[in-house]
């Protein structure tokens, strides 16, 4: 009690103009920040691993099982900063139990698995059963007993059953786009129909979350297959990088240029809550907007890429560049989730005041465990490459 | 059908199955019911210690208050904003009596001037508000209409009766220093009051040779009156060039600088 009334004495002094009392302290913290920039790397990286299989582009094939993979390794930690929000864990379950078709909320469950059963997990089986199914003769003990469990007894690998796996896969991977869009566009959704809340509302924000997972997921491809790369002591596929950054860049430019429409919409509308959310973007939310989202995460990134582009760098200069712009990407994007999910919890109901976020560090809705949330997808993902490598060399060849 | 078909099928069966068992025996038997909840949990609800008796079971005994409070401005609190929860009180009015908030710190939390309240809504300075008398002297909480209704001047001359109201002139009528004839309240312009034009007529009661009390307030008794040397205090200046007669200030801008 004493604890909770110094968290209040401290928010309670960072509150400019009127608000009303239960809004000094903030409901949904880091965690749920962390929770919409998970789902989006997960739909950016499986579409940028769709990009390959539908559209055939061939030169971003290196990294089409790792994306796949790292879809994997953040969809299994994604719902985890939900589930660790929640007073009562346990009852999260209960969404599955009894479904309600008319809660938005509710229907997180049920988009999650459809994804992960369905999709992911399916697309990856059909990917890589040709190599379980040869792994799981070659291996010995314990992974041996993994590859064979893995494999479900389909054995078959005749030349009919193998082109089987590659139909399916296109197949699956036709129905996972809009699989992902639904997954990260129903994040939007949940932020877009609140109708309450004039920083959420708005029927882009569904739109404007998935455009801007798909610039997160292509920036962590990079930034991934890089630094693999660079600790498998291999050389970098330039075609693939260039190839990665000219997509980097296009989704940035739409992006942006739907913020801007949303932005350019809300001045035009002028609501009535127009003034209070000036007062947000200029005091509380500067540096993570303007600053952080809009100038380091946008737009330097944005004009360095397009230097590649117009300009003939050497190959080491490129890579620099393709490196330093998919970390600040990466950080704009989260700033991008931390000013929707903070940002819109800081003016009052009144449209008359501000509060502050008082970030915890240690509890279970603190700095810490967010950050445990977003090193956790590496860890598995780290596990997941070491049992299903996903480069060209481990890739088994059958003799005809 | 391919082999892999089979199995991913026969997987899908395994784990629906397996859903379906789990579902039928964690779901409570009560649930959907009534709706989309569980049954049984209405009874935990009725269950729970109830605190609020809630404004229609005070009729029953204060029927009087109820009365008067619902046609007053106060209509719209109800009781037990002021009074606390008190259904333990309407069960056995001896034993648990609620508390009454007398004091003067209590009205201004909803009556204290703050910028941000709508506009229009009825709030007071708490320092300058009649000071030094709880509010419930002047105001029944229960029906707090303000006890004089704006009369003789101030229904034109709004913000200076309020201006003054509040200042060290507030028992000074208006008529004290300007001679208001009846027409100038049916026809303002035509007759228009007269107003103080030399130092000597704020002497009458500030001069150190005034008598004291002045006349005029020796009805009411007064405060004492702070004097000044008229000769010296910055003579060959009206006095109101300096000091707003509605507003003086003079004590208040001293104690201000020797801060
Ligand atoms: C069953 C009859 C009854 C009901 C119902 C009832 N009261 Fe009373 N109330 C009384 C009586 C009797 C007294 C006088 C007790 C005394 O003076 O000892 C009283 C006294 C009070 C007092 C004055 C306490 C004091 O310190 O002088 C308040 C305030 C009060 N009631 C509020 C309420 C409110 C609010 C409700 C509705 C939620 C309510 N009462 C409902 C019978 C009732
Ligand atoms: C704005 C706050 C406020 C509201 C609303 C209010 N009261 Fe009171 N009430 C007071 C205060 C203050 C006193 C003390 C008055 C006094 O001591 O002169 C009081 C005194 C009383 C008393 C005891 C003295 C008396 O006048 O008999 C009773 C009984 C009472 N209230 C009942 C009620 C009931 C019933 C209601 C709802 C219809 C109600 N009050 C609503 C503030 C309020
Ligand atoms: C819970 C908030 C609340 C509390 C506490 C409260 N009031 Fe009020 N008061 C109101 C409301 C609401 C009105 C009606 C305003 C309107 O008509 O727009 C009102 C109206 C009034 C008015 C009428 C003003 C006018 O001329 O329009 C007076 C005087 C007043 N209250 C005095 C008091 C006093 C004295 C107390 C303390 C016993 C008190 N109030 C406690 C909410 C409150
Ligand atoms: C000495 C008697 C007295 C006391 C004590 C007193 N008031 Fe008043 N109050 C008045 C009078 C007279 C008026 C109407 C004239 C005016 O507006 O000043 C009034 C007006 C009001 C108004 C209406 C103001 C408006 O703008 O319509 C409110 C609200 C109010 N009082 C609240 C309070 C509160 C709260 C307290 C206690 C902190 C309090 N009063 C104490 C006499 C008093
Ligand atoms: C019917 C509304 C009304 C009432 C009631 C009223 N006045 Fe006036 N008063 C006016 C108007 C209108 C003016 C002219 C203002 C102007 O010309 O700028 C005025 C002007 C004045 C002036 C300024 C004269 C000048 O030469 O500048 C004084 C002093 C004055 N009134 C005092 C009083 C006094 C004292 C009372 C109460 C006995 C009173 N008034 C009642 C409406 C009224
Ligand atoms: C202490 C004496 C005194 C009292 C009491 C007084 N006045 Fe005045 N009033 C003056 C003086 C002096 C002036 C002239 C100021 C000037 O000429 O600049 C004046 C000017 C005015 C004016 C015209 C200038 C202006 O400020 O708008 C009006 C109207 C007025 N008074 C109304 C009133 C009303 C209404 C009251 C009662 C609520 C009142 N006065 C009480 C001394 C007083
Ligand atoms: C009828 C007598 C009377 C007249 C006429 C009068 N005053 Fe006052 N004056 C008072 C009273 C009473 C006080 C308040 C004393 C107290 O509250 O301690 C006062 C207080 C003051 C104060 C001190 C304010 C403070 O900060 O405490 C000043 C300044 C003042 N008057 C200026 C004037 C001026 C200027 C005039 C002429 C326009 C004037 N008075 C006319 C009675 C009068
Ligand atoms: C040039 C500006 C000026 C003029 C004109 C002026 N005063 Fe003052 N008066 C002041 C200042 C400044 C103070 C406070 C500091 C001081 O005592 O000198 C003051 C203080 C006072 C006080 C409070 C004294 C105390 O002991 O607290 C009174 C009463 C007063 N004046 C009345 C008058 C009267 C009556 C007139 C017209 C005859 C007048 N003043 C003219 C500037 C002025």
């Amino acid at each position: 009690m004493e604890e909770l009334f110094e968290r209040l004495a401290f928010s309670v002094k960072e509150v400019t103009g009127f608000i009303y009392p239960n809004e000094i302290e903030l409901h949904w913290s880091i965690l749920i920040v962390v929770y919409p920039y998970l789902t989006g790397l997960v739909a950016g990286a499986f579409i940028l691993a769709s990009l390959e299989r539908v559209f055939n582009v061939k030169e971003v094939e290196p990294t089409y099982r790792l994306s796949l993979l790292t879809a994997l390794a953040f969809l299994i930690v994604a719902p985890l900063p939900l589930v660790a929000h929640l007073g009562h864990p346990e009852r999260a379950f209960e969404i599955f139990l009894t479904p309600n078709f008319r809660s938005a909320m509710a229907m997180f469950g049920f988009v999650y698995a459809w994804y992960l059963l369905v999709v992911l997990l399916v697309e990856l089986w059909f990917e890589y059963r040709k190599d379980i199914v040869v792994w799981s003769k070659k291996e010995k003990g314990l992974k041996k007993v993994i590859y064979l469990i893995l494999t479900l007894g389909a054995s078959d690998l005749s030349e009919k059953s193998i082109q089987f796996d590659k139909k399916a896969g296109k197949l699956i991977t036709i129905i996972g786009i809009p699989s992902a869009f639904l997954l990260h566009g129903y994040v939007g959704f949940i932020f877009g129909s609140v109708k309450a809340n004039p920083w959420w509302s708005s029927v882009l924000m569904p739109v404007v979350f998935l455009f801007s997972a798909i610039v997160s997921g292509i920036a962590l491809m990079i930034l991934l297959y890089m630094v693999i790369t660079l600790f498998r002591r291999k050389p970098v596929d330039m075609s693939c990088m260039d190839k990665l950054a000219s997509f980097l860049l296009y989704a940035m430019i739409l992006d942006f240029s739907l913020e801007n429409l949303d932005f350019i919409h809300r001045i035009y509308e002028s609501e009535e809550s127009i003034k209070i959310l000036y007062q947000l973007l200029i005091s509380k939310l500067f540096i993570s907007m303007v600053v952080i989202q809009i100038l380091l995460g946008t737009i330097v990134p944005m004009v360095f890429l397009a230097w590649t582009k117009l300009a003939r760098l050497p190959d080491e200069l490129r890579r620099l560049i393709y490196f330093g712009s998919a970390i600040l990407t990466l950080i704009g994007i989260f700033s991008i989730r931390w000013n929707v999910v903070i940002g819109g919890q800081l003016f009052s109901k009144s449209l008359r005041g501000l509060t502050t976020y008082k970030m915890e560090l240690l509890g279970i809705e603190g700095l810490l465990v967010a950050l445990l949330f977003l090193v956790l997808p590496f860890i598995i993902l780290y596990i997941l490459v070491a049992l299903f490598p996903p480069w060209k060399e481990a890739e088994v060849e059958l003799e005809a | 059908m391919p082999q892999q078909i089979k199995y991913l099928f026969g997987l899908a069966v395994v784990l629906v199955f397996i859903f379906l068992i789990v579902r039928h025996y964690l779901v409570s038997p009560s649930f959907g019911q009534y709706g989309h909840y569980r049954a049984a949990s209405l009874q935990t609800v009725v269950s729970q210690e109830i605190k609020y008796g809630g404004e229609i079971a005070c009729t029953e005994c204060h029927e009087d208050i109820l009365t008067l409070k619902n046609k007053s401005y106060h209509r719209g609190v109800a009781c037990e904003v002021c009074h606390s929860a008190a259904y333990a009180h309407t069960q056995d009015p001896y034993e648990h009596k609620p508390p009454a908030p007398r004091t003067r710190a209590y009205c201004p939390l909803c009556h204290g001037y703050n910028p941000t309240r709508p506009t229009g809504f009825p709030q007071i300075d708490p320092v300058r508000h009649n000071p030094a008398k709880p509010c419930i002297s002047c105001h029944n909480p229960h029906d707090p209409t303000p006890p004089v209704t704006p009369k003789e001047c101030e229904p034109c001359h709004t913000e200076i009766a309020r201006t003054k109201i509040l200042s060290p002139h507030a028992p000074l009528p208006c008529t004290q220093c300007h001679e208001a004839k009846e027409e100038h309240k049916l026809n303002p312009r035509v007759a228009l009051p007269s107003k103080p034009r030399n130092r000597e007529f704020c002497g009458q009661c500030h001069s150190q040779e005034a008598e004291s009390p002045p006349k005029i307030l020796q009805a009411e008794s007064p405060p004492e009156i702070p004097r000044v040397d008229m000769k010296s205090h910055y003579s060959g200046f009206l006095c109101w060039e300096c000091h707003y007669p509605h507003y003086p200030e003079a004590r208040l801008k001293k104690e201000e600088e020797t801060e």
